[in-house]
């Protein structure tokens, strides 16, 4: 069976430095694949060499057997491409907007309106869909923002980043709808720098850091590559540098960085039984106001392999 | 992919519509500058009265040359007069009070001196308030002034082949060797006439064609910015689409703009462009090449105010350097060679030309070429900076 997407090589340097490095992955039919990385990573580079808005310097894009640079309009057609940004007109309405890009993309007049009138529902707009865009909320000009992407029914759907800036209700109507599309069979490339959502979504999850991938895999795979290690988040009040170098000190603690003002976080073999030595280790330098022992996940991952956070 | 070209194509006009500051600098603006323009220096409906002082302190034949020239001509009655006017002072007051828009001043002696072969020299006064008088006070001391060469040329040969000083008049004027006797017409007026309403008219189509080409791309920068050129990018179209769709509805409305200027340069003024079909082919040309400088400013420009304000740099230095608001004649000798670097001259001068003569086509072959050869290397320009900017 032919992939939903082949990438291998993929290179993207600005002015001498490298902002992707190597890049290749596979995203079979129906696949839901997650690009996790914190800002600066690459992703958005990435993705623009996907979708053909930015020349590689090296690599090949292959999406669903149409070579990119070879066939471009082939490799596009089976392309839906939600940018991080919302790229709509924010003088016409919500159906107008859909309407232009039916038409752009070449879809048949006839199916048009009730093209348009699907994807609307599908995202949950269709009792605004005659307001000016300029009128919408922030998470309803997400929604339709990711709405004209699907109008010409593409193979794969590219998400860049499509939860920033979004409140809590409008994400986990994004993620729904997100699922449903994958639960219709439709591949997923999905980046984001919040790891509850590519744990959430996606099957498979690629890493990537300062423009490289470097783990690539199920959750379950990747949170193996963490081995028997849990993950402490402490919070501080009083000297926390001193505690943070303290605890780099204390046997079993493989990774400590600190993620906030007075927040540090643990990587530590069997850390559930560790707990009482962390305690003990910031004693008399700073109080220990919360604490929170955390199975592997994604974030310990990520920390594992770049000693550093996701999110700064 | 006509289709998603006429889709780029109608949003952009809807925009282009909808949005009231374009239609006015599309259509009013460049017709209102072009009928202030006409009805301050070009005025002729109805038509052109002038009133010319004479001041005659020569009291000999040239003078009265004039008088008898001005009364017998059918096609200057009613509308040349002249007026007496004692000296050369009176004559100013009566410039400076309006009474009069030029002045013609034989100096004492005038015609004497030239019998003798000794030439002579004719006064002039003009005002910036009556530039068409002043036209026709020029032409008749141009007039004036030839006769006195041929007649001085004349004299001064007979004096060298040994005609007595005191006969030497009669001799020149019995063998007919002073030239065409003075004559007087109306066709320099004709001439100042046509030029100035026509002049400024195509001067604001000219300029105004960048502004209204220049906006539709303005409004593809805009679309960068917003991130649907990048969304249009992305999909299973050419990538020349957007821009193209563009440039059709910019090329079309600069088109309107040009056409709406000359109409009512014809319906205000009743003035003549000359042949319509040499006019419009002309107008085409210049608009191509509007089109092909703003695509290449916005080919190579960062940001839409960063393309807007080298576009209105370039249409105002165009503008001036091509004559579209000083007439070229005025400006200096470089400044003219300059001049030909625009499409502005070309057209400008390839329009007046067109009014003042009744040639067709082929008599704008050569500015025709000139601007297609300007818009041919500017769309190079253009295709080579999209393809390393916004379609890299
Ligand atoms: N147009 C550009 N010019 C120069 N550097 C860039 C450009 N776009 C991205 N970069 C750099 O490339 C790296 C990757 O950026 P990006 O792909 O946007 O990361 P992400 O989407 O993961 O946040 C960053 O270091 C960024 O500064
Ligand atoms: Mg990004």
């Amino acid at each position: 069976m032919t992939n939903a997407l082949t990438c291998a090589n993929l290179s993207k340097s600005y002015g001498g430095v490298a902002a992707v490095r190597d890049v290749g992955f596979t995203i079979a039919p129906g696949e839901a694949y997650g690009l996790l990385g914190p800002n600066g990573a690459g992703k958005t580079t990435t993705i623009s060499m996907l979708v053909g808005l930015l020349k590689p310097d090296a690599g090949t894009v292959v999406v669903g057997g149409a070579d990119l640079s070879a066939d471009p309009m082939a490799a596009k057609a089976k392309i839906g491409y939600v940018p991080q940004e919302i790229a709509l007109y924010p003088d016409l309405t919500g159906r107008e907007n859909l309407r232009f890009f039916c038409r752009l993309f070449g879809l048949p007049r006839r199916e048009v309106r009730g093209r348009v009138a699907e994807v609307l529902d599908m995202v949950g707009l269709a009792d605004r869909a005659d307001a000016k865009l300029d009128t919408y909320s922030g998470g309803m000009k997400r929604r339709i923002n990711i709405g004209a992407a699907l109008l010409h029914r593409p193979e794969l759907l590219i998400l860049d980043e499509p939860t920033v800036g979004v409140d809590p209700q409008s994400r986990k109507s994004i993620l729904d709808g997100l699922e449903r599309l994958v639960a219709d069979g439709m591949a997923l490339l999905y980046t984001s720098h919040y790891m509850e959502e590519v744990e959430r979504i996606c099957h498979r999850v690629a890493i990537i850091d300062h423009g490289s991938i470097v783990a690539e895999g199920t959750r379950h795979e990747l949170v193996e590559l963490v081995g028997g290690a849990d993950r402490i988040e402490l919070t501080l009040d009083g000297d926390v540098e001193t505690a943070l170098a303290k605890l780099r000190g204390l046997g079993g603690v493989t990774e400590a960085v600190r993620t906030a003002a007075g927040s540090i976080r643990l990587i530590a073999e069997g850390g559930r039984y560790l707990l009482p030595s962390v305690i003990s280790t910031v004693d008399g330098i700073a109080a220990v106001t919360a604490v929170e022992v955390v199975e592997p996940d994604l974030e310990a991952t990520f920390l594992h392999l770049t000693g550093s956070t996701l999110r700064d | 992919m006509l289709r998603s070209l006429l889709t780029v194509s109608a949003l952009e006009l809807r925009t282009r519509v909808r949005d009231r500051t374009a239609l006015i600098i599309a259509i009013i603006v460049p017709v209102a500058m072009a009928t202030l323009f006409g009805v301050a220096l070009g005025g002729d409906d109805p038509p052109l009265r002038a009133t010319i002082g004479m001041v005659d302190l020569d009291g000999g034949e040239f003078p009265a040359g004039v008088r008898r020239e001005v009364l017998a001509s059918t096609e200057l009655e009613g509308v040349l007069t002249l007026r007496d006017l004692p000296g050369r002072e009176q004559a100013q007051s009566a410039l400076d009070a309006g009474d009069i828009g030029a002045a013609i001043i034989f100096p004492a002696g005038f015609s004497d001196s030239v019998g003798a072969g000794e030439g002579g020299q004719v006064g002039v006064l003009t005002s910036a308030d009556t530039p068409l008088a002043g036209v026709v006070a020029n032409a008749v001391v141009d007039r004036i002034s030839s006769l006195v060469r041929a007649r001085t040329l004349a004299v001064r040969a007979s004096l060298d082949a040994g005609v007595p000083a005191a006969e030497v008049k009669e001799f020149v004027e019995r063998n007919g060797a002073a030239g065409p006797a003075l004559t007087l017409e109306n066709d320099p007026m004709a001439g100042g006439r046509v030029d100035l309403s026509v002049y400024y008219g195509a001067g604001m189509a000219a300029l105004f064609a960048f502004f209204v080409v220049g906006a539709s791309f303005r409004g593809l920068l805009i679309e960068r910015k917003q991130g649907t050129l990048d969304r249009m990018r992305a999909g299973p179209i050419h990538g020349w689409v957007p821009i193209a769709g563009k440039a059709v509805v910019g090329f079309v409305l600069a088109m309107v703009s040009v056409c709406v200027t000359w109409a009512s340069s014809v319906l205000i003024f009743g003035s003549t462009w000359g042949d319509p079909v040499a006019v419009f082919t002309l107008l085409l040309a210049h608009v191509l090449a509007a089109t092909a400088i703003t695509m290449l400013v916005a080919s190579r420009a960062r940001t839409d105010a960063q393309a807007d304000g080298v576009i209105m740099v370039i249409s105002f230095v165009a503008a001036f350097f091509g004559g579209s608001l000083v007439p070229l004649y005025t400006l200096p000798d470089l400044l003219q060679q300059i001049a030909l670097f625009t499409p502005n001259a070309w057209t400008t001068t390839g329009l007046t030309g067109l009014a003042g003569s009744g040639a067709g086509l082929a008599s704008v072959a050569l500015p025709i070429g000139v601007l297609c050869a300007i818009a041919a290397a500017a769309f190079g320009l253009a295709a080579t900076g999209f393809r390393k900017g916004l379609l890299g």
